[in-house]
Parts: C-alpha cells; sequence; structure tokens
C-alpha cells in the first residue's frame, strides 16, 4: 500500500476518540475507585480489633501513608509513561514514599532488634499476606491495566511493574487494616516482599499486557 | 509544506482529528510525513528507501492507535517523534529477533558445475555435431529417430508409416539413443 493511501484509509475510518485526562487526574479517578474496594474488602475481612489504637501509632501512620502515596505515586508514574513526549523523570516518582515506606520498616525492625535482641527480629511463616494482598490489590490491578490500554505501550514493561506497585501498595494500605501483624520484621519480609513480588511479576508480563494494537490495514481497505 | 504547517496549526488539526473530522486528519498526516520521512531516514541511514517507507506507514498507524494520548494543549512534534522513536526501536528488536533465529544458508546452484551430471539437461549441445552423427547411423535407426523424435509421431503412426513393427521401432531408437549419446560424448 502506497503511504498517500494509507493516509486516505486512515482519514476516512478515524472514528471520535475522546482526548485521554492528565494522569494525574487518570490517578485520582483510579484511587477513587481502588479505596473504595479497599474498604468493602476491609469491611468483609473484619477490621481489626485494635485499629483504633493503630491509628494512633505514628510508624503505623507513617508507613500507612508510604504505601499509599506509593499506589497513587506509581499511578500516576503509569499514566504518564503512556503519554507520548511526556517527561520520563515522572518514572521516579514513586522513589521517595518507597523510600520512607522501606526506611520506616527498616528503622522498626533495627529499633526491634536494639530493644529485644534477637528475638525481636523473629521471623514466622505469614503466608496469609500473599493472597489476602492479591485480593486486596485485584480490582486496582485490572481496573489500572483497562485505564492503561487506552495509553500508548512505549514501556510496557515499566508501565506495568508501576502498575503492579501502584495496586500492591493499595493492596497493602488495605492489608494492614484487617491483618494485625505489625512486627517490622514481618512486615519487611512479607508484606513488602510480596508488593516487590507482584511487582517483579507484572514487569515480566508487561508485553502481554500493553502491546501496540495497530488498526488491520487489509480490513480497513475492503471496507 | 510541514515548514509552513505551525506547532499551533498540527494541534488545532490533531483536535479536530480526534473529533472524528477526516479532512483535517488526512491534511495533518500529509503535512507531518516530509519531516516524519526526513527523521526516520535520518536514523536509519542504511536502509533501503522501500524500508524507511515501511517504518514511515507503521509509524502513521501507530499514531493512529493511540491519537486519544494527544493532548492539544502540548506541543505536537515531541508526541509524534516518542511514538515514531519507539516504532524505530520495536523495529530494530524485531529485526534482531528474526536475525537471530534464522540460519543463513548459502544459495547453492540448481544443477552442478561437473560435465557429466549436466550431460542429458543440457540437450544435445552443438546441432551440427548431432546432426552429423545422426546421419551416420544404419538406416532402420535414422528413419527410428526421424519419425519419433524429429517428426515426432506415436509409436503407432511411425509403424504404419516406416512398416516396421512397434517393438522394431523401439529396439532402433534406443540404439540409435545409445549410438548418439556415445558420438557426441566423444566430440
Amino acid at each position: 500500500m502506497e503511504t498517500d493511501e494509507l493516509i486516505s484509509v486512515l482519514a476516512r475510518t478515524s472514528a471520535p476518540v475522546q482526548p485521554l485526562p492528565s494522569p494525574w487526574l487518570r490517578a485520582m479517578v483510579w484511587l477513587a475507585l481502588s479505596l473504595v474496594y479497599a474498604a468493602l474488602v476491609t469491611l468483609m475481612m473484619g477490621v481489626r480489633p485494635d485499629l483504633l489504637a493503630m491509628v494512633g501509632d505514628s510508624r503505623f501512620d507513617i508507613e500507612q501513608g508510604a504505601a499509599l502515596a506509593t499506589g497513587v505515586a506509581a499511578a500516576v508514574a503509569a499514566f504518564a509513561a503512556t503519554i507520548p513526549g511526556y517527561d520520563r523523570r515522572v518514572l521516579l516518582a514513586p522513589v521517595p514514599p518507597l523510600t520512607l515506606w522501606l526506611g520506616s520498616l527498616g528503622q522498626g525492625c533495627l529499633s526491634a532488634w536494639m530493644t529485644q535482641g534477637a528475638a525481636g527480629l523473629e521471623l514466622r511463616s505469614d503466608w496469609l499476606c500473599l493472597p489476602a494482598m492479591i485480593a486486596a490489590g485485584a480490582v486496582p490491578a485490572i481496573a489500572i491495566v483497562l485505564m492503561l490500554r487506552r495509553g500508548a505501550p512505549l514501556l510496557p514493561h515499566t508501565t506495568v511493574a508501576l502498575a503492579g506497585l501502584a495496586a500492591a501498595g493499595i493492596g497493602n494500605f488495605a492489608l494492614r487494616f484487617f491483618h494485625a501483624e505489625d512486627a517490622s520484621i514481618m512486615v519487611l519480609v512479607w508484606q513488602f516482599g510480596t508488593v516487590v513480588l507482584l511487582t517483579g511479576v507484572s514487569a515480566a508480563l508487561g508485553r502481554r499486557v500493553l502491546c501496540w494494537r495497530t488498526m488491520p490495514l487489509d480490513r480497513a481497505r475492503g471496507d | 509544506m510541514s515548514d509552513q504547517v505551525t506547532d499551533e496549526q498540527l494541534a488545532r488539526f490533531m483536535a479536530a482529528a480526534q473529533s472524528g473530522a477526516g479532512d483535517a486528519y488526512a491534511a495533518l498526516l500529509k503535512a507531518i510525513l516530509p519531516r516524519l520521512r526526513a527523521m526516520i531516514r535520518n536514523r536509519r541511514r542504511f536502509l533501503s528507501e522501500a524500508d524507511i517507507e515501511d517504518l514511515v506507514q507503521d509509524t502513521l498507524v501507530s499514531l493512529h492507535s493511540v491519537r486519544a494520548t494527544y493532548d492539544p494543549s502540548r506541543p505536537f512534534w515531541p508526541w509524534l517523534f516518542a511514538i515514531a522513536r519507539n516504532r524505530l526501536a520495536d523495529g530494530a528488536r524485531r529485526h534482531a529477533r528474526r536475525s537471530a533465529n534464522e540460519v543463513s544458508v548459502p544459495e547453492y546452484p540448481v544443477t552442478f558445475s561437473a560435465e557429466e551430471a549436466n550431460w542429458d539437461a543440457e540437450g544435445y549441445g552443438d546441432p551440427e555435431i548431432l546432426r552429423e552423427a545422426i546421419d551416420r547411423l544404419p538406416a532402420a535407426q535414422r528413419q527410428a529417430v526421424d519419425l519419433l523424435k524429429i517428426k515426432e509421431l506415436s509409436l503407432r503412426e511411425a509403424s504404419v508409416e516406416s512398416g516396421m513393427s512397434v517393438g522394431a521401432l523401439k529396439v532402433s531408437m534406443h540404439r540409435a539413443m545409445t549410438t548418439l549419446k556415445k558420438a557426441l560424448r566423444k566430440s
């Protein structure tokens, strides 16, 4: 097909499209949906009995704030990654909250070790974490993928990894409202570990989730 | 044309294209074509014109599939070039993957250069030598060649024509071929 012919086919078959809102706005829409779902999951699983006491705990508040901020920043970065020509520095947006989150957990581990010795770093099995976080992050994950597929798959692996991080961040945020496990080492290994695992799996799925879906030209031409 | 069209005009065309205006869309795509082609040619100097045009078309089709991502308040060219760079990188990746899975086989000639292998396939060589060899054949063999090969009659027709039996014709023909092969090989 000649390029001029291609242009006339594209012009002839172009249906009106709704321009995508800004990545920030899209991230806020996604966040609202995800928080409603997180609240439903928390209510279904049963709010932890000591929640009121925990809300007054500054470490809990910092870690929850950092998890939520990581989710939001990762979502903004993922949406921005699908806009051609957008400043790529936005991809680093989740780094500060992620550092704060990890720093708080590390500091928690350190103080547990200093006050309780080796017993403060005792690692027990907590396999519930993985399915619980997947359940809490499932709808945010599906929603963000559907929204991302309206964009351009410029960096599929990075974009889907950021989407996984966003969903896992929200999943962890919800998890700690119904799962009473606050020992820093346990949160670090089982919960933060699950976030890292889900982000890694998402990155690997990149091209399967996001790919160029170009119009079948032959069909367009033979209209 | 692209030099005369400003970024603001392209942004307006693109906004119109997003709302379904086919004419504005066609005008936009035609306006960006020279600069897009130049950009791709500049980055892929080693490619043929046909391959460059394939990449141009690939970029146009990709632009089409993500036209909703354009924000008319942002400059047009960085948006388009980001798509083009991405398609060029994907094209290079596809090419590398294809070459990694391909085994390069040298092209073998259909026939072999050794003379004995080509003797039958190459016909009778010099027609003058063949004619002389036929003239030297015994009369029955010469007649069989004349009727069956030169006049291309069937065995039955040749039998009627010559008065020889079909079996005798076959034998004469076989002997004639053997004699001719020998004669031509010698020459």
